[in-house]
């Protein structure tokens, strides 16, 4: 039997090819982040290793706490502790280290780097001990006093600067120009992937970095013949309460571990989208052997005559399945290195900046892509193999008639049972608290998927004839024959279009999501912001604008109020929360939270401002105290003296700027809100507060509609990330059709001989398989936006109390891929139509 | 065995289709084979011509040629007066459309169409319209009007090859040609088919061009051709089984 299946193979490969592709182009795709992340993780990796080489033990605070990002951050230490250091034994050398935010400007006054969604912009401290100091310099000298500064030789490279120029740096404080003594190298690299680097004196770094007199951390070498645990042991005695000590090798882990935490979830997103890729590729895979095994029948009867038996014929066409999937799982492997690189440009493209480092090939890569391309095909080739195996000796040979097998009671009731089960588990998914809320949604979308495939035949005949009538009126024959044609086997045609439909219905329900989600967005803007103009930094959590800017703005006579908005990271109960801080009286008069207890004029430095749903669910009243731990401060007891309805702008806490300023040593405001004075018009107010923020190059002065257009711009972009992820999904869909038109036309081949010779022009021959290919397309097309739209109506529903309050239809967005479906479905018949056209009529008239 | 030069030939004015110095090749240099060698005949209207001769003598491609179905190597080939050498693949189509019916051997019909469609379907690809009354006439001359809405696969091979020739018959073509039109079909299927045929020419006035090997399917024809190795060796002018058979013989001797 194997020989048969070989030959088989060998005979029919390229009826196979277009299955092979489809499983190919999964497979890369998930080999693809496979490399991608594991790469990232090995650049990453050595990435900490190299910065903490030469650190033997490190002594930082104790405190830490995790933010929503997952990244920790952690308070500072006294810088007194250096010296009991210094004095304890063992200790070779020590060095107090000092790190922030500092973002150059570059000569045209625009700000380098984007620490909102690229690599950070660093500020650091120099350290003359060599041991402890990764950079190298390769031009001038290290830095000394308040105006001197080293920057990495990619933002030299970028600048350009060179040593002896003046560089803009933007800092805590107001924007500060240094000038440049030396360009250093990291390690051999430019920059430490991609982040820049402004390098202080220890001093300065505490000035415009931190705060004087303290040290983010305090390095430490040990001496010769000291293992660095004994050293930490040793430390750990000698400072105190709240302070610890680690070795550098244990902080080389934690990096990692916290990168690979990070990595871990960038993985299941693409996991997912190569999910759907073999999901949807399954779909093709089924119908391809489904297809192959009809057209062999007579074959199967034969080998059955002669007496093999259904395992072996079960058997020989499983194996050609496991044969097919290896072949293209090994290429799709091959690929997948591509894939990596593709994902990475298309994320550079998107502002992800990540950096380069030599390609990993992980052996994880290799097994689970092999075992994943080969087992999908397998699996989705059980069902036609087993229907093989059941064929008669004697099996009558006919030609393909019209197909009803696809109409049965029992799909029916097996169909809507599916369906009602994977729309109860969607529906507890959404709605509902299951353990793990990701894979009940994503076990109900399957569900809900293949119910409507396995319904699809039941739909199809009612499609085809409200589409199909009209069509044949207008086209003539060719147009009756796409309709006819279409319906002759309802379960392949609705095979083909569900795999279509899958694309389709996750592109139209998160079109849904997203449109909502800016309708939202501008309703909560539109309802809560009275003020004029919004200043925005583009960061969120690490650097921003400095606090003196929104004083600058208070100032201008043409500015009624300015408020910076500050956002600290803290814990509460454990879980990691964003606290805002705001200047209470001034924010108010321009964004409307919607007091509902309380006066802000209450909120004092020991005070806080919590959203009223939050409360009502920890229990919290107005007067409770609650204990709220932050990194620099510790576990402080804050008093809830305000609680309000409106989340959007200050989420969940806000405090007062007292409050704010006691617990977070360094202060950014993220975003500036400005009211305008009634005595000045929108463009005079607008011109001032412009030529105030001229000096900050990383302030953005936006109108209400630029403000709302930059929040619809974020959401867009990580759209146009998952749109260019799902078009694989299409694209295979796509394939899928083609290869169904592609086997049926071999099928009908001497009925299109037939209608050659009678006098069917090849122009109608084409229209006819073009329009069969659109009517596939179609059906695919309008079962996803069915689907689509009721995954996206039950999204934006489920999170009605997290801020979508707005139910948005994007129709235009939804016609749209409805025109494309249509053009795409033109696009898959080119080949087969055209192959259909070529036919040697003699030659297909005569088949067989 | 001579072959018959031109004059001999009988060349009637009144042609609905004519051959000259037909040249058919498959294949090139020295693998070519000739399947036409310079054929010269023509088909009179309003006759039933038979073409026979031994299989590989050329009579199908013949058939396929004058019917616009394979391009010639050489010479001419005209449908009343139109030469298929000057018309391109689609004005062919136009042409076999319009003004050719076809009987095949088998795949006659669209398996998805009922008989009705099959029987219009020349005329609904030209977007013609359907002269209700020679529908009636044909479909009732062939028998086939309580198989109207069926679909070929529930129909028998005679009923299906009676659909065929209403096809042929429903748009009054200027030629109807028949490739082996009862080699499918048990002997009384058969004889009802040829006897439609031979209706078509009589009671309608159309021309038939009918392939076949069987002498007794030839006897139903005005005229019988016998081909060998691409020419004409015999023109046959009111056969009956036993002077075709004669002639058969004759050949094979």
């Amino acid at each position: 039997m194997i020989r048969i299946t070989l030959e088989n193979l060998l005979a029919r490969r390229f009826r196979l090819i277009s299955t092979a592709i489809s499983v190919l182009i999964g497979v890369a795709f998930l080999a693809g982040t496979f490399v991608l992340t594991d790469t990232l993780g090995a650049t990453f990796d050595d990435l900490f290793a190299e910065v903490n080489e030469g650190i033997d033990v490190e002594i930082r605070s104790a405190e830490e706490i995790t933010t929503e990002f997952g990244v920790p951050v952690r308070g500072r230490i006294d810088e007194a502790i250096l010296d009991d250091v210094l004095a304890a034994p063992g200790v070779e050398a020590a060095a107090g280290a000092v790190f922030g935010y500092a973002q150059f400007v570059d000569p045209d006054g625009s700000p380098m780097g984007n620490p909102g969604q690229g690599a950070p912009t660093y500020g650091f401290s120099w350290t003359d001990v060599d041991e402890l100091n990764p950079t190298n310099l390769v031009d001038g000298r290290s830095p000394a006093g308040p105006d001197e500064v080293v920057i990495d030789a990619m933002t030299a490279n970028d600048g350009p600067f060179a040593v002896g120029d003046t560089v803009t740096i933007l800092l805590e404080g107001p924007p500060q120009r240094f000038e440049i003594v030396g360009v250093a190298k990291f390690g051999r690299a430019d920059s430490p992937l991609g982040a820049s680097m402004a390098i202080f004196d220890l001093d300065t770094a505490q000035q415009v970095l931190a705060e004087p007199g303290m040290f983010d951390a305090i390095d430490i070498v040990a001496a010769d013949g000291v293992t660095a645990d004994d050293l930490r042991d040793t430390l750990a005695a000698v400072v105190p309460d709240g302070v610890e000590a680690i070795t550098g090798d244990q902080l080389t882990e934690e990096g990692q571990n916290a990168v690979g935490d990070a990595l871990s979830f960038f993985n299941t997103f693409m996991l997912i989208f190569a999910a759907v890729a073999l999901f949807v590729a399954s779909f093709i895979i089924y119908n391809t052997f489904s297809i192959l095994v009809v057209q062999r029948t007579k074959e199967m009867a034969l080998l059955r005559a002669l007496g093999a038996h259904r395992h072996q014929i079960l058997g020989a066409i499983l194996l050609e399945a496991v044969i097919v999937g290896i072949v293209a799982s090994v290429l799709g492997l091959v690929a997948g290195i591509g894939v990596a690189s593709l994902l990475k440009g298309l994320l550079a493209a998107l502002g992800m900046a990540i950096p380069s480092g030599p390609v990993v090939f992980a052996s994880r890569t290799i097994w689970v892509s092999l075992l994943v391309g080969v087992g999908v095909t397998a699996i989705a080739a059980l069902a036609p193999s087993r229907r093989a195996s059941t064929v008669a000796p004697m099996a009558a040979i006919r030609e393909v008639e019209v197909d009803e097998s696809g109409r049965s009671t029992i799909r029916m009731f097996a169909g809507l049972a599916l369906l009602a089960t994977g729309l109860a588990v969607l529906m507890w998914g959404l709605f509902g608290d299951p353990p793990d809320t990701l894979a009940a949604i994503g076990g109900g979308v399957v569900f809900v998927f293949l119910a409507v495939a396995a319904l699809g035949p039941i739909a199809a005949l009612p499609f085809s004839q409200v589409v199909g009538r009209p069509l044949a009126r207008w086209r003539g024959v060719p147009g009756e024959l796409a309709q006819e044609n279409a319906m002759r086997n309802p379960k392949r045609t609705s095979t083909t279009a569900a795999a279509l439909m899958i694309g389709v219905g996750l592109v139209a329900s998160i079109s849904i999501f997203a449109e909502s989600a800016k309708a939202s967005i501008n309703k909560i803007i539109d309802d809560a912001f009275i003020g004029d103009l919004v200043i925005d930094s583009g960061s969120f959590g690490f650097g921003g604008l400095s606090p003196e800017l929104a004083a600058d703005l208070n100032e201008l006579p043409e500015v009624d109020a300015a408020s910076g908005v500050r956002i600290g990271f803290a814990e509460i109960d454990g879980e990691p929360q964003t606290i805002y801080g705001v200047d209470p009286p001034t924010m108010l008069s321009i964004v409307d939270v919607g007091i509902s207890e309380g006066d802000v004029g209450d909120l004092h430095s020991a005070e806080l401002a919590v959203h009223d749903d939050y409360a009502a669910e920890q229990g919290w009243e107005i007067g409770d105290t609650v204990d709220i731990a932050f990194a620099q401060t510790g576990v402080r007891p804050l008093t809830v003296t305000v609680l309000y309805t409106k989340s959007e702008l200050t989420g969940n806490f806000f405090m007062g700027n007292e409050a704010f300023e006691a617990n977070y040593p360094d202060v950014f405001d993220f975003q500036v809100f400005v009211r305008r004075s009634a005595d000045f018009t929108s463009e005079q107010a607008r011109t001032a507060v412009e030529a105030a923020a001229a000096d900050y190059a990383n302030a953005e002065v936006q109108d209400l509609e630029q403000y709302k257009q930059t929040q619809a711009d974020q959401i867009n972009q990580l759209l146009g990330l998952i749109y260019a992820l799902l078009a694989l999904a299409i694209l295979i869909a796509l394939i899928g059709i083609a290869n169904t038109l592609a086997l049926s036309i071999l099928e009908r081949t001497h009925e299109l001989g037939l209608l050659r010779a009678v006098g069917m022009t090849r122009r109608q021959l084409r229209t006819a398989v073009r329009w069969e290919s659109v009517l596939i397309a179609l059906l695919g097309t309008s079962l996803g936006a069915g689907v689509g739209l009721f995954f996206g109506w039950a999204m934006v529903r489920a999170l009605r109390d997290d801020g979508f309050t707005e139910l948005q239809i994007p129709i235009s967005q939804l016609v749209i891929v409805l025109v494309v479906a249509v053009a795409a479905g033109v696009l898959a018949a080119t080949q087969p139509a055209r192959r259909a056209a070529n036919l040697d009529i003699l030659k297909a008239i005569g088949t067989e | 065995m001579v072959a018959l030069t031109d004059s001999e030939i009988y060349l009637t004015t009144n042609a609905a289709a004519r051959a000259e110095k037909a040249l058919k090749e498959f294949g090139s240099g020295d693998t070519s084979v000739v399947a036409l060698d310079h054929v010269t005949m023509s088909v009179e209207a309003e006759r039933f011509t038979a073409i026979m001769g031994p299989s590989g003598s050329g009579k199908s491609t013949l058939l396929h040629c004058l019917a616009g179905l394979e391009p010639l190597t050489g010479g001419s080939m005209y449908i009343g007066d139109t030469d298929l050498v000057s018309l391109s693949d689609s004005e062919l189509t136009v042409l076999r459309r319009d003004r050719i019916g076809f009987v095949f051997q088998t795949f006659n019909l669209v398996p998805t169409m009922t008989a009705e469609r099959n029987i219009t379907l020349q005329l609904r690809l030209g977007r013609h319209p359907i002269d209700r009354a020679w529908f009636d006439t044909v479909v009732d001359e062939l028998g086939l009007r309580d198989r109207l809405h069926h679909r070929p696969s529930e129909l028998s091979g005679g009923q299906q090859q009676r659909v065929a020739v209403a096809r042929a018959l429903i748009n009054r073509p200027d030629i109807i040609f028949a490739d082996e039109p009862t080699g499918n079909l048990d002997s009384s299927s058969g004889q009802e088919v040829l006897g439609f045929l031979r209706q078509a020419v009589d009671n309608f006035g159309q021309t038939v061009v009918m392939v076949t090997h069987d002498p007794g399917a030839a006897a139903h024809a005005d005229r019988v051709i016998f081909l060998v190795d691409g020419r004409i060796v015999h023109d046959l002018d009111g056969p009956n089984v036993d002077s075709i058979l004669g002639q058969l013989r004759r050949l094979e001797a």
